[in-house]
């Protein structure tokens, strides 16, 4: 029990230090530049990192783990895993205010781990309780804080000062924190490769559509973000951004 | 029936001629979109036997008849546009064309009861229209598709394409800018080219 509370204190002390150590990072780099990317020499390096373990390492793991699982099995693996994220997404339903959302949830929850065993198998969708996706970097959005600044995290990726606090409310809000046993990181383990084997194919596209694959990454996740803060309806689809510029001479200038 | 009532008679008369050729000649911005999904539908269909070439033969046309690529490449390269000669202006339109071909051609490569599906039609500003759209896979995942279209000419064209939230345009602006800034026109334009060498090729994504 002892041992218990020590190594729980150890990883609460060490997300706490990962997270004071990324606010005062950009707190010492936030100079603004056009991009709003002011850590953009340190965040290419780490993305590089991230790319050359990426293409050695995981991306190869994460084929053959395609390669040599059925289907079915990556489904249930995901909608396992789906599922024990789930509390965090009911949190964060209520913390923006969506309540029928969040009791909906509440009962999805409820299904797949009872009826769906443990949540490998996804019963709610099939009996008309939807998936939601929503973490606290959406809440923060909502509740109306941007971006601040776009970060790039060893191992993790895209991320931002706004969504970088769902790493603690997300692990601290995961049962898997809490099991201190032997298997927790051969499943925490398999629940990343899952996670990675799923984006392959977006990552294939991204590869074959980029010049500048930092730029492309940078770009995509922050759209993507808007568009979940936003539940997939985000204004100012029509780009008069773009397409307002000024013209000059007949040329539109876009700036 | 004096000179000015006359002249007024066929001032209202020619336009509404003009107003009937245009409605006429002119497809309406969701039935652009359609043509487009259309003409991926049959090059899906048909994929393996028209190989690479052949989809590109056949998307060609309808690629740059539904697509308004003179704005499109315009916007993608933001300020650097006015830095362009004429004939840089012409050659990136021409090269960009080609590779958003090229995409098309090659990711539309095979059929698996896809289905695409028109939600909505919303007014924009600046008579541009958005043309929401679904694009259904046969394992069931639904892919948003937003088209935002303009008018140009007498006819509705694509201007910007949405899929999930994520705007093509700016993508690819974020992206070219990045690489005229720190590369230049020459080196963008040999990546560009790169990209449609590598669909082309065999081995690239040609079956």
């Amino acid at each position: 029990m002892h041992k218990e509370n020590n190594e729980r204190q150890q990883r609460f002390l060490f997300l706490a230090l990962a997270f004071a150590g990324i606010l005062t990072g950009c707190a010492t780099t936030n100079g603004g530049n056009e991009n709003n990317d002011p850590a953009e020499p340190g965040n290419r390096v780490v993305y590089d990192i991230n790319e050359n373990l990426d293409k050695y390492f995981i991306k190869p793991v994460a084929e053959k783990y395609v390669e040599y699982t059925p289907k079915f099995m990556r489904t249930g693996i995901t909608n396992f895993y789906d599922n024990l994220t789930y509390p965090n997404v009911i949190l964060n339903d209520f913390l923006q205010g969506k309540v029928k959302q969040g009791f909906s949830d509440l009962g999805r929850l409820t299904i797949n781990t009872v009826c769906g065993v443990g949540g490998f198998f996804d019963l709610a969708t099939k009996w008309g309780v939807p998936r939601h996706y929503e973490d606290f970097g959406q809440t923060l959005g909502v509740w109306g804080m941007g971006e601040v600044a776009y970060l790039v995290l060893p191992l993790k990726g895209p991320n931002s000062v706004r969504d970088a606090p769902d790493l603690a409310t997300s692990t601290l809000i995961n049962p898997l924190f809490y099991i201190v046993s032997p298997v927790t990181i051969p499943v925490g383990i398999l629940g990343a490769l899952n996670e990675r084997a799923k984006h392959l194919e977006t990552t294939r596209l991204r590869d074959e559509a980029a010049l500048d694959p930092y730029t492309f990454t940078r770009e995509a996740y922050r759209q993507k973000r808007i568009n979940d803060i936003y539940d997939g309806n985000p204004p100012g689809q029509g780009l008069d951004e773009f397409i307002e510029g000024k013209e000059e001479n007949g040329v539109l200038i876009v700036e | 029936m004096n000179f000015i009532s006359l002249f007024y008679r066929l001032a209202v008369l020619s336009f509404f001629a003009f107003q009937a050729a245009f409605s006429a000649g002119a497809l309406e911005p969701s039935s652009v979109v359609d043509k487009l999904h259309l003409s991926l539908l049959e090059t899906m269909k048909k994929a393996d036997q028209l190989g690479y070439s052949g989809r590109y033969r056949n998307l060609d046309p309808v690629v740059r008849s539904v697509f308004d690529f003179p704005s499109i490449a315009q916007i993608v390269v933001g300020r650097y546009w006015k830095d362009f000669s004429e004939g840089q202006r012409t050659s990136f339109v021409e090269t960009f064309t080609k590779l958003s071909v090229a995409t098309y051609a090659s990711r539309f490569d095979d059929y698996s009861n896809e289905e695409f599906r028109q939600v909505a039609e919303d007014k924009l500003k600046e008579e541009r229209v958005l043309i929401k759209t679904e694009l259904k896979k046969s394992n069931g995942e639904v892919v948003q598709l937003n088209y935002v279209l303009q008018p140009k000419g007498n006819q509705w064209k694509i201007v910007n394409v949405i899929a999930n939230g994520v705007s093509d345009l700016s993508l690819k602006r974020a992206d070219y800018t990045a690489v005229l800034r720190d590369k230049g026109y020459d080196a963008l334009m040999a990546m560009l080219n790169e990209k449609i060498a590598h669909y082309t090729k065999p081995g690239g994504n040609q079956t």
